[in-house]
């Protein structure tokens, strides 16, 4: 898979462990869960991806939806807090 | 001595016996005894008045008045002190409260005596419905016969009591051509239960109060602790150790006295779940867990009624409205099986800033009124996202997830969930994998070795596709292809019965493909 530019928003505990809200990046990952799995590598993430839920382009998604060039993906872990 | 204590403030159905009350006065220690009673009368504020009929919400007015009963108790060092109140209904001259207070000298038995009555009539939630002469009757909140009790500030009371308490004005909101009169009647008419009384449930109850709402109910099990002011702001230091429910009821009570407000100090489960939420319109959820939030959820589905839910944490936090219907997403829809508390935060373990959850709990409160009202919001099954460090948002559009636990449980068929169109149409292939579909090819063994698709397939030939649908995931989305775009149709057609909701079909089949645009 060639390498494309996506747009990734972390949110909640994925936000504190990566460090930032947000990273435009080259991936050649093919989908979500590969995107997720090599992002693992980098940021010291604990939830596993069963765990969330992703957002492809504005819309929750399959993490086995195949990721093109200028997606914006975002990882939502649940929160409870009140 | 009698080992049982009895609540030094009670209700009674029946008429008052003010002499068995003052013998329970009797004490050698004391010197002197002072009551007060208070009756009945024919006039209020000009209209001749017959009778009378007093309702109060006696769980909390209990408690509210054996409070006030202790602290006159231990503010004036009297020895005994008591109250009863009457309710149902009362005729011209019956005593419909009466307060009796015994101590060692006068003064203190007088003053503790008007404390009693002052406080009573501040802070009990007792409700008067006055008959007139005319037939006509109307109900009036007796917190707002009384301000606020002048010797709170410990000055001999100068009677300020006479002056009349002002009455809720909405002229600013009824300003809005989208409120006005009628919206407002609308919200008059409305019932709200508030889940949490918290960081999010205070702005909910704050504006829902403010706003006139006629009608709130407010669950939440904890107790104030100081750790909570931060961002619970509506409460005060002194309250600590009292029950956030009661607080908030009374709080309610006194930003708004038209509103009838019923707090339940218990945690929402599956025993209670329907019964807090009856008569209610609308479920406002501003509890800290998923196991309340999932009851919610269930609860919304079983009974139709929509629940606006909140999550903090940190610095964010999202906002769904779960409409409880066939078409739309629930939470479960979103959320994994696996989803519970302890996987992620909450406010006591990751932090959080005050204004967070005073930022959620004020949206809830805004699309709660624009739900009442009728004007567009949030849309079910949407999640909005709201990270306060970047002051980013998003709008994440949920859909129903066809193999939700929770609406099947809720028996919500599958079916009325509002489909997709059966049929698509690609230029290419190659377009269509980008779009996100895994092909399913149904063709037989012989077409697919004549003309062999560029990508990889699933291969489920029309006679084999029901017994082999198991090897789908319901959730995905599938392209299924065949020749024309016939069978491929009848086998989207067929699958979707089965719960495969984002089956389609290449509209026109690999002809299709072929044929020039």
């Amino acid at each position: 898979m060639p390498e494309r530019t996506i747009r990734v928003q972390y949110y909640a505990l994925l936000r504190e462990q990566a460090g930032r809200s947000d990273e435009t990046l080259a991936t050649s990952a093919h989908d979500a869960r590969e995107l997720y799995a090599e992002l693992s590598q980098r940021y010291p993430f604990t939830l596993p991806a069963e765990m969330m839920r992703v957002a492809i382009n504005a819309e929750f998604g399959e993490w086995s939806q195949p990721l093109k060039a200028g997606d914006a993906v975002v990882f939502i872990p649940p929160v409870a807090g009140g | 001595m009698n080992a049982l204590r009895i609540s030094p403030f009670q209700f009674s159905k029946d008429p008052l016996d003010t002499a068995a009350l003052q013998r329970d006065m009797r004490d050698h220690t004391c010197g002197g005894f002072a009551a007060f009673e208070g009756w009945v009368r024919n006039h209020n504020e000009g209209f001749a008045v017959t009778r009378l009929e007093y309702e109060a919400f006696a769980e909390l007015a209990e408690k509210e008045g054996a409070r006030i009963v202790d602290e006159a108790i231990a503010r004036f060092g009297v020895t005994r002190a008591a109250c009863a109140h009457r309710v149902g209904s009362l005729a011209l001259g019956d005593v419909a409260v009466w307060v009796g207070v015994s101590a060692a000298h006068r003064d203190e038995a007088f003053r503790a005596c008007r404390y009693i009555i002052d406080e009573v009539k501040h802070r009990v939630p007792i409700w008067k419905k006055e008959h007139y002469v005319n037939g006509d009757s109307g109900w009036v909140n007796c917190e707002r016969c009384a301000m606020p009790a002048a010797h709170t500030h410990d000055h001999d009371d100068e009677h300020e009591h006479h002056t009349p308490a002002p009455a809720p004005d909405y002229s600013r909101q009824i300003a809005l051509r989208e409120v006005g009169a009628e919206g407002q009647a609308r919200l008059r008419a409305a019932s709200v239960l508030v889940v949490g009384a918290g960081g999010l449930g205070v702005p909910v109850l704050q504006y829902l109060a403010g706003a006139g709402v006629g009608r709130l109910g407010i669950v939440d099990a904890d107790r104030l602790e100081p750790s909570n002011l931060h961002r619970q702001t509506w409460y005060a230091l002194a309250d600590c150790g009292r029950e956030k429910s009661t607080l908030a009821a009374q709080r309610v009570n006194a930003l708004n006295p038209d509103v009838r407000v019923e707090s339940h100090a218990l945690r929402l489960d599956t025993g209670n779940a329907d019964r807090l939420a009856e008569g209610h319109d609308l479920i406002v959820d501003c509890s800290d867990n998923f196991t309340t939030k999932f009851l919610l959820n269930d609860l919304a589905l079983r009974t139709c009624k929509p629940v606006l839910f909140a999550s903090v944490y940190q610095y964010e936090g999202q906002l769904q409205l779960v409409r409880g219907d066939d078409a739309t997403a629930c939470l479960r829809c979103v959320w994994p099986e696996a989803t519970r508390d302890g996987l992620v935060g909450n406010c006591a373990e990751a932090g959080v800033l005050g204004p967070v959850p005073g930022v959620f709990g004020s949206l809830q409160a805004l699309e709660a009124l624009k739900l009442l009202l009728g004007l567009p919001g949030l849309d079910p099954g949407e999640m909005l996202i709201f990270d306060l460090v970047s002051l980013n948002t998003q709008r994440l559009r949920a859909r129903r997830a066809p193999d939700c636990e929770a609406h099947r449980r809720a028996g919500k068929s599958v079916a009325a969930t509002v489909p997709l169109e059966l049929e698509i149409g690609f230029g290419s292939l190659a377009e269509a994998q980008t779009a996100g579909f895994s092909f399913v090819d149904v063709r037989d063994a012989r077409e697919r070795a004549d003309d062999p698709l560029p990508f990889p397939a699933l291969h489920l030939p029309m006679s084999k596709l029901l017994a082999n649908a198991a090897t789908l995931d319901t959730g995905g989305r599938y392209l299924l292809i065949c020749a024309t775009g016939k069978r491929s149709a009848a086998a989207a057609d067929l699958l979707r019965s089965q719960g495969f909701r984002e089956c389609r079909s290449l509209r026109g089949g690999l002809k299709g493909l072929k044929a020039p645009a």
